[in-house]
C-alpha cells in the first residue's frame, strides 16, 4: 500500500513537471522558430538540351544577331554578284530561315574603302539586293527581307590590306523581327 | 530644339549685325581684272589702333592676320612680305609717302584703323590706295560685336574682291560632315575651317550635305529612319523637312536655273537620277539603265547634268542634257571616276579618279579636253567642290591619317589642311551668289 503511494506520488509529479514544461514552451514560442528544413538536390540536373526551335523562341533578337546564326558573305572588288564560295553560306542561312518563316530580315551591303562615297551607297545596296534576291530563289519570303546600304561608312575591320578589304565588301543579314 | 535655335540666330546674327558703310568724300574706281593677269602687289602695314582700345591689340591682330591670309589665299593679290617694310620708313596713315610703298613693289597700298567703343563694338576702317597714281580707290568701315572680328576681316577682304571686279568669296561657307565618336553629324564653318557650328543633332548618320540654290538650305542624306532619306534643313527657320519617298536617296544638287534638285534614288529598284520639283513635289526619272548611275552635278547654266555610271563596265563620267537626253561620255581612261563637280564658269569639271588603292583629283576642262592633276600621291582625296569664284577646291583626304578637309588652288598649288581633330569630310562649298 506504501508503495502503491509513493508510485502515485512519483507519477503526479512527473505529470505536474511534464505540464510546467508544456506550458513554458507555450509561452515563449518565439525562442524556438519552427525552421523547414530545405532539402538540398542530391544529384546535379542536367541543363535540358534545347531545340533549335526553343533556343529560338528563348533567345533575343540581340542575341540571336550577336550569336551570328545568319552568316555574313563577302563580296569581289566593285562586284556585287554572288561569289562561287559564298553560295553556300546563304544555302545554310536559308535553310534556317526556312525554319522560322516569322523571321524578318535586314540585309546589309557594304564597301570597303577603295570606292567613293556616292558610288558606294549604290553599290552596297547592289550587293544587298543580291543577297535577297538569292535567298529569295532558295524560296524565302520576300516580303520579309529588307535590305539597307550603308557604302563604306560602316567598315569591319580597319587597315589598308587586301585582307581587310575582303572583310569590308559584304553583306550582312540582321534579324529584326522573330 | 533649343540648340537649334540658338544656331539659327548666330546664323541671322552674322548677316544682320554687319554693316559696312561708305567713306563719304572721296570718288571711288574700280578696276577690273582679266583672266591671266598677274597678280597685283598688295602692301598692308600694321593696322593702327585707338588708344581707348590699347589692350585690345588680340582683336587687331585678329582681324589684320586674317585679312592678310584672305588675300593672300584670293590668287588675285599678292602680298608684299612683311619683311620688305623695314626697308622703308614706318608707314603713317595720315602722311602717306607713296614713293616708299613703291620701291618695295606695291601696287597696292591697305591702310587699316581698329576702334573698338565702350560697348566692345569694333569699328574697323580701311582706305585702299593705288600706289603708282597715289590715288585713294576706295574706303569701307566695318562694325559688330567683339567677337565677330574674323568676319569684319573678311567682309573687309571681300570688298576688296569687289572693287577688283570680283565675287565676294571670304566670307563664303563650307558645310561638311564631321565624325565624332560614332555619330556623323553636318556642319557649317567659315572658308577658312574657323567657326564650326553644328547643324544636325542626329545619333544616326548624317552625310552628303549639299546647299541650294540660295544658300538657305542644306540637303543632306540622314539614316536617322534606318533608311538613307534626304531631309531639307532650313538655316534660318531651323526647320528640317523630309524629302524622299523609299529606296535609298542621296546626292542631292539643287539647280542653279529652277527650284529642282537632281538627286540619286532607288525608289524603282536601282539607283537611278531624278529630278524633284521643289515646289509641286513632282519627280521626273531621268536614267533609265540596269546599272549604277549617281553623283549628278549641275551645269551652272542648268542646262546640263554631269553624273557618274557604270552603264559600260565601270564608273565613269557622263553629261546628259537636263531633260535626260543626249548622254555622253567625258571621262574614257582609267576604271574608277566618281564624284564630278562643275566649276561655277562651266568650264571645267572635277572628279575624282582611282588608280590602284589610291584617289586623286583631276580637273578637266570641258573646251581643250586637258585634264590636269590636282594631287599627288597622297592618301586617298575625295568630294571635290568648287569655291564660288572658281579658283579653288575644297576636298576631303586621309593624307594625315584620319579624313581631314583641305584646299586647293584650281591648278593645284597652295594645297591647306583646314580642320583637325576627329574626322571631318564631304565638303560642299556654298554656291556662288546671284
Amino acid at each position: 500500500m506504501k508503495k502503491c503511494l509513493l508510485l502515485l506520488v512519483a507519477l503526479s509529479l512527473i505529470l505536474m513537471f511534464n505540464a510546467c514544461g508544456k506550458k513554458a514552451a507555450k509561452i515563449a514560442p518565439a525562442q524556438e522558430p519552427v525552421v523547414e528544413r530545405v532539402e538540398e538536390p542530391t544529384t546535379v540536373v542536367e541543363k535540358p538540351v534545347l531545340s533549335e526551335e526553343e533556343l529560338f523562341q528563348q533567345k533575343s533578337l540581340e542575341e540571336l544577331n550577336k550569336d551570328q546564326i545568319l552568316k555574313k558573305i563577302n563580296f569581289d572588288f566593285d562586284k556585287y554578284a554572288i561569289r562561287e564560295d559564298m553560295k553556300a553560306i546563304l544555302q545554310a542561312n536559308a535553310n534556317w530561315l526556312l525554319k522560322f518563316p516569322t523571321v524578318e530580315l535586314l540585309v546589309e551591303g557594304h564597301c570597303d574603302e577603295k570606292g567613293t562615297i556616292e558610288y558606294n551607297i549604290a553599290l552596297g545596296e547592289k550587293r544587298a539586293e543580291a543577297a535577297k534576291n538569292y535567298l529569295v530563289s532558295l524560296g524565302l519570303n520576300a516580303a520579309k527581307i529588307k535590305i539597307i546600304s550603308y557604302g563604306k561608312s560602316k567598315p569591319l575591320v580597319l587597315g589598308e590590306t587586301e585582307e581587310s578589304y575582303f572583310q569590308n565588301r559584304r553583306a550582312e543579314f540582321v534579324i529584326t523581327k522573330k | 530644339m533649343g540648340e537649334k535655335m540658338r544656331i539659327c540666330r548666330t546664323v541671322l546674327c552674322l548677316s544682320i549685325c554687319l554693316l559696312s558703310w561708305h567713306l563719304p568724300c572721296q570718288e571711288e574706281i574700280t578696276i577690273r581684272i582679266k583672266e591671266g593677269m598677274p597678280m597685283i602687289p598688295v602692301a598692308m602695314p600694321e593696322f593702327e589702333l585707338s588708344e581707348a582700345a590699347a589692350q585690345k591689340s588680340e582683336i587687331k591682330s585678329t582681324i589684320y592676320e586674317t585679312m592678310w591670309k584672305d588675300l593672300e589665299f584670293s590668287r588675285i593679290f599678292k602680298m608684299v612680305p612683311r619683311e620688305h617694310y623695314s626697308y622703308i620708313p614706318r608707314f603713317n596713315p595720315r602722311a602717306v609717302n607713296f614713293k616708299d610703298w613703291a620701291s618695295i613693289q606695291a601696287n597696292i597700298l591697305i591702310s587699316g584703323q581698329v576702334e573698338i567703343t565702350a560697348d566692345e563694338r569694333i569699328i574697323f576702317s580701311i582706305k585702299v590706295y593705288e600706289v603708282a597714281s597715289e590715288r585713294f580707290i576706295f574706303g569701307r568701315n566695318f562694325g559688330g560685336k567683339k567677337e565677330l572680328s574674323r568676319l569684319i576681316a573678311h567682309k573687309a577682304a571681300d570688298e576688296m574682291l569687289k572693287h577688283f571686279g570680283e565675287k565676294p568669296l571670304f566670307t563664303s561657307k563650307i558645310v561638311y560632315v564631321s565624325e565624332s565618336g560614332s555619330a556623323k553629324d553636318i556642319y557649317i564653318m567659315d572658308y577658312d575651317g574657323f567657326r564650326p557650328t553644328r547643324i544636325t543633332f542626329s545619333s544616326a548618320m548624317d552625310m552628303l550635305p549639299s546647299w541650294s540654290a540660295d544658300n538657305e538650305k542644306i540637303i543632306y542624306t540622314s539614316y536617322r529612319n534606318l533608311n538613307p532619306d534626304l531631309f531639307m534643313f532650313d538655316i534660318y527657320t531651323g526647320k528640317t523637312e523630309l524629302l524622299s519617298t523609299g529606296g535609298s536617296n542621296y546626292a542631292a544638287d539643287w539647280s542653279p536655273a529652277a527650284a529642282q534638285i537632281a538627286f540619286t534614288s532607288s525608289k524603282h529598284g536601282n539607283a537611278e537620277i531624278y529630278l524633284k520639283d521643289m515646289k509641286s513635289g513632282r519627280e521626273k526619272r531621268l536614267t533609265f539603265n540596269p546599272t549604277i548611275d549617281t553623283s549628278p552635278c549641275w551645269s551652272p547654266n542648268g542646262r546640263e547634268i554631269a553624273f557618274t555610271s557604270q552603264r559600260n563596265g565601270t564608273p565613269q563620267i557622263y553629261i546628259m542634257d537636263a531633260e535626260g537626253s543626249n548622254i555622253r561620255r567625258i571621262t574614257t581612261e582609267g576604271s574608277y571616276h566618281d564624284s564630278p563637280a562643275w566649276s561655277p564658269d562651266g568650264m571645267r569639271l572635277a572628279f575624282v579618279s582611282r588608280i590602284e588603292n589610291r584617289f586623286d583629283i583631276y580637273v578637266f576642262n570641258l573646251k581643250s579636253n586637258e585634264i590636269i592633276k590636282l594631287t599627288e600621291n597622297a592618301g586617298r582625296n575625295e568630294n571635290p567642290s568648287w569655291s564660288p569664284d572658281g579658283r579653288h577646291l575644297v576636298f576631303s583626304s586621309n593624307r594625315s591619317g584620319r579624313y581631314q578637309l583641305y584646299l586647293v588652288d584650281y591648278d593645284g598649288r597652295n594645297v591647306r589642311q583646314i580642320t583637325a581633330g576627329g574626322e571631318n569630310k564631304m565638303p560642299k562649298w556654298q554656291k556662288a551668289p546671284k
